[in-house]
């Protein structure tokens, strides 16, 4: 990057279902203090702070990051892009240091679901109102679509999207930003209910609050911080309409035709050749099984004919990336914070700084953000070193 | 909120304005909120004389309650030309997409974007969705909207300087002129939403389904950013200053020092308000005239919102937008602007909260 930018301080609250004991400004008061107290930065020494929040009808209350998350005195703005907004929050941070307006940003995001009467009520209402709403369609139906596309086109069956889930579950048990993290087996996942065939209740992420704060530094004041380098940030938008997505020359549904340019684009700013040789770690944005599979196979860790192979690879851990060590959204996913989540898993485990969930050797990592039905799709690779 | 390394009033780091679109209609039933998007962005473009393959980033400002979409834009970044491009959506005014835009342009991340907002008053009312916006336990139970913040700005105006019947009404008349010349206002009757007490049900603003679009870039052209600042006040309307408006103030000071530039140098104002006094009341916080003397400035200052601002069409988040718009497209006609000599303009956008944040930029003609 022509401006080198780091990640200096993270924050994170517990994640949980339902924050019953906490309002909004207390939980992003929790994170944003811990990220500049990592980041030994002063909420005086930030030029602009971006708060990230998705649906409001999530949280029940319109702006609700104007009362927790803006500060007086101090540049605001908010970015909703609904799933990724925690990244596209991150990319606009960027910007602003690139071009010179700070040198640095904190970029906060929260998450209120859990006040939610009916979260899929919410979610059905984020799709075409004249041709899909009155079809219930919702979130977990449009990743059912996928899971059936992925199972007739390339063979996947429920035992993988089964094994999957019950990897992330184990691989979460170390992860202490879960208040209660769900410890199940394969069979227990196929066991658990179909909420839409094929997916079944315990492979579906959990309804979960909590926030996650950023700070990035303007290399000039990095100095001796513990520092997690910006090597390559890439975002793009995809068109809405899933039909339209189905028979594309540049590849069908399953195809993350976005994320998969994303990741080229950013694999090329930080001179990546060989995605599964130079990168160390993974982190997605996959609230589900099959949107994992999907993504292993946009971000180029593996070719369509060769998916099968290595999610089996990745269920036994043998991958060789380390894949969704936090356990992923499907531990946790508090929809305005997941994307920044991810981003912040990957630079504590560059950070030394993961805790039992740290893992050997990690100096290179790509982290996905994806928001609305997989429109909008971000790639982000952090480093060890400088770049 | 100036630069950190250089001001912009080095004009190697600038973006560039190369075209702008503004309509405003009401409750059109041929054209769906897309529709009017996609019109508009491509109005824009147009007028920039580009096709949308020019473009590679997309920033957008819209809301999902006044969209009636839990994610907005889902379905409308597509009509905004966002397909396979880059594309951030800010909840916020859409002077702030336009500063963010112009950051990446500036940070050399973009050639050429595509900034859009848009409110359609007719299908999302914005003082009802404005409700759940309200602290739930003090401010909900009591119906207070945003029309309460801008009721309550003026009472606190009139016990400071008198009831000024006299000045409201020329102010109002004034504005309401320059809307009729405005071949951007809204021609069409709209609905009229109560005011609150002592805002009178003819200073509040003309509700308009309102698209705007700007295309910026960073080849150099006519009309440049040359100045941005931000700010953000207190949270709760009772903490603040609301004649002080210490964020709108704040934020234009920033965008001036930025720009390396006095007050006195701007000879377009184009002020966001969402009522007439909102206006006026903020033209008093910028410094353009003395306390007290706002309506007298709308009516009487040929500096000040030519747009007719207000009352030319109104929705939230679209507004700050539409006020640099204007600014620019008077800027570069030389029917109403001589050209030769360098002029600037400066332009306001104020976000939800009766403006908890604020956004402030200069543009810059020669």
């Amino acid at each position: 990057m022509k401006n080198p930018v780091a990640i200096v301080g993270v924050g994170q609250t517990k994640y949980r279902r339902k924050h019953s004991d906490k309002n909004t400004e207390e939980l992003v008061r929790d994170a944003a203090m811990a990220a500049l107290m990592d980041a030994d930065i002063g909420l005086d020494q930030i030029g602009l702070i971006i708060g990230g929040v998705a649906p409001d009808s999530l949280a029940g209350i319109s702006n609700i990051d104007m009362s927790s998350i803006a500060r007086p005195g101090i540049p605001y703005f908010r970015v909703n892009t609904g799933g990724a907004t925690g990244s596209s929050a991150l990319l606009a941070g960027l910007s602003w240091i690139a071009a010179g307006r700070a040198k640095a940003v904190l970029i906060v995001a929260v998450e209120r679901m859990g006040h939610a009467t009916s979260a899929p009520i919410v979610f059905n209402s984020i799709f075409d109102p004249i041709y899909e709403k009155d079809i219930s369609m919702s979130t977990i139906s449009m990743v059912a679509l996928r899971a059936t596309m992925l199972m007739q086109n390339y063979g996947f069956s429920q035992e993988h999207w089964a094994q999957l889930a019950a990897r992330n579950s184990a691989t979460s048990m170390k992860n202490e930003t879960l208040e209660n993290p769900r410890f199940f087996t394969a069979d227990q996942v196929k066991d658990s209910g179909v909420l839409a065939w094929p997916i079944h209740r315990l492979e579906a992420c959990p309804t979960s609050e909590g926030a996650c704060a950023v700070v990035l530094a303007h290399e000039s004041i990095v100095g001796d911080r513990n520092a997690a380098w910006i090597h390559a940030a890439r975002g793009l938008s995809d068109t809405y309409a899933i039909g339209d997505r189905f028979h594309r020359p540049e590849g069908s549904l399953v195809n993350l035709l976005t994320l998969d340019l994303s990741a080229k684009a950013a694999y090329k700013d930080a001179g990546i050749t060989d995605p599964l040789g130079q990168l160390d770690l993974v982190e997605m944005q996959a609230p589900f099984a099959s949107s994992e599979v999907m993504a292993y196979m946009a971000l180029g860790l593996c070719k369509p004919e060769d998916s099968i192979a290595f999610t089996e690879r990745a269920i036994e851990n043998r991958a060789s990336i380390a894949v969704q060590p936090s356990g992923g959204p499907q531990a946790a996913n508090p929809v305005s914070a997941t994307a920044l989540i991810r981003i912040t898993e990957a630079a504590l485990q560059i950070r030394g700084k993961a805790g039992e969930r740290q893992l050997d050797g990690i100096r290179r990592t790509i982290s996905t953000g994806q928001g609305g039905a997989t429109q909008f799709s971000t790639a982000v690779i952090l480093g060890a070193d400088k770049p | 909120m100036g630069k950190d390394n250089q001001n912009n009033a080095d004009a190697t780091n600038s973006a560039y304005i190369y075209g702008a679109a503004v309509s405003a209609s009401w409750a059109d039933a041929s054209l769906s909120l897309t529709d009017l998007i996609f019109e508009g962005v491509t109005a824009a473009l147009k007028d920039a004389g580009m096709s949308i393959s020019a473009a590679d980033s997309i920033v957008l400002s819209a809301h999902d309650l006044i969209d009636g979409r839990s994610l907005s834009s889902m379905v409308t970044a597509p009509a905004a030309g966002a397909y396979l491009r880059d594309e951030i959506r800010l909840s916020e005014d859409g002077l702030a997409a336009m500063s963010l835009a112009a950051a990446r342009v500036e940070a050399g991340e973009s050639e050429v974007s595509v900034v859009a907002a848009w409110g359609r008053a007719s299908e999302g009312d914005f003082l009802a969705t404005s409700r759940v916006a309200m602290d739930p336990f003090t401010q909900q139970p009591l119906g207070m909207s945003e029309m309460d913040i801008s009721a309550f700005r003026l009472s606190r105006w009139m016990t400071k300087h008198g009831v000024a019947t006299p000045a409201r009404a020329a102010a109002l008349q004034a504005q309401k002129k320059r809307a009729k010349t405005n071949p951007n206002a809204l021609s069409a009757q709209s609905v009229a939403h109560p005011v609150s007490f002592p805002v009178h049900a003819d200073e509040g603003p003309k509700w308009a389904d309102v698209v705007v679009a700007v295309i910026i870039g960073k080849k150099p052209s006519g009309v440049r950013v040359t100045g941005v600042g931000h700010s953000t006040d207190m949270t709760q309307v009772g903490d603040r200053d609301l004649l002080a408006m210490p964020a709108l103030r704040d934020a234009a000071k920033s965008a001036l020092s930025d720009a390396d530039l006095d007050l006195k140098d701007i000879s377009i104002f184009e002020v966001d308000g969402m009522t007439l006094s909102d206006e006026a009341i903020a033209i008093e916080a910028l410094g353009l005239c003395s306390a007290g003397e706002g309506f007298k400035s709308v009516s009487q200052d040929s500096r000040i919102n030519l747009s007719g601002g207000s009352q030319a069409g109104w929705c939230y988040p679209a507004m700050g937008l539409v006020r640099l718009s204007e600014a620019y497209l008077r800027m570069r006609d030389k029917s109403k602007e001589p050209t030769g000599e360098r002029k600037f303009a400066l332009v306001t956008g104020q976000g939800a909260g009766g403006g908890q944040t604020s956004t402030a930029i200069i543009l810059e003609a020669k």
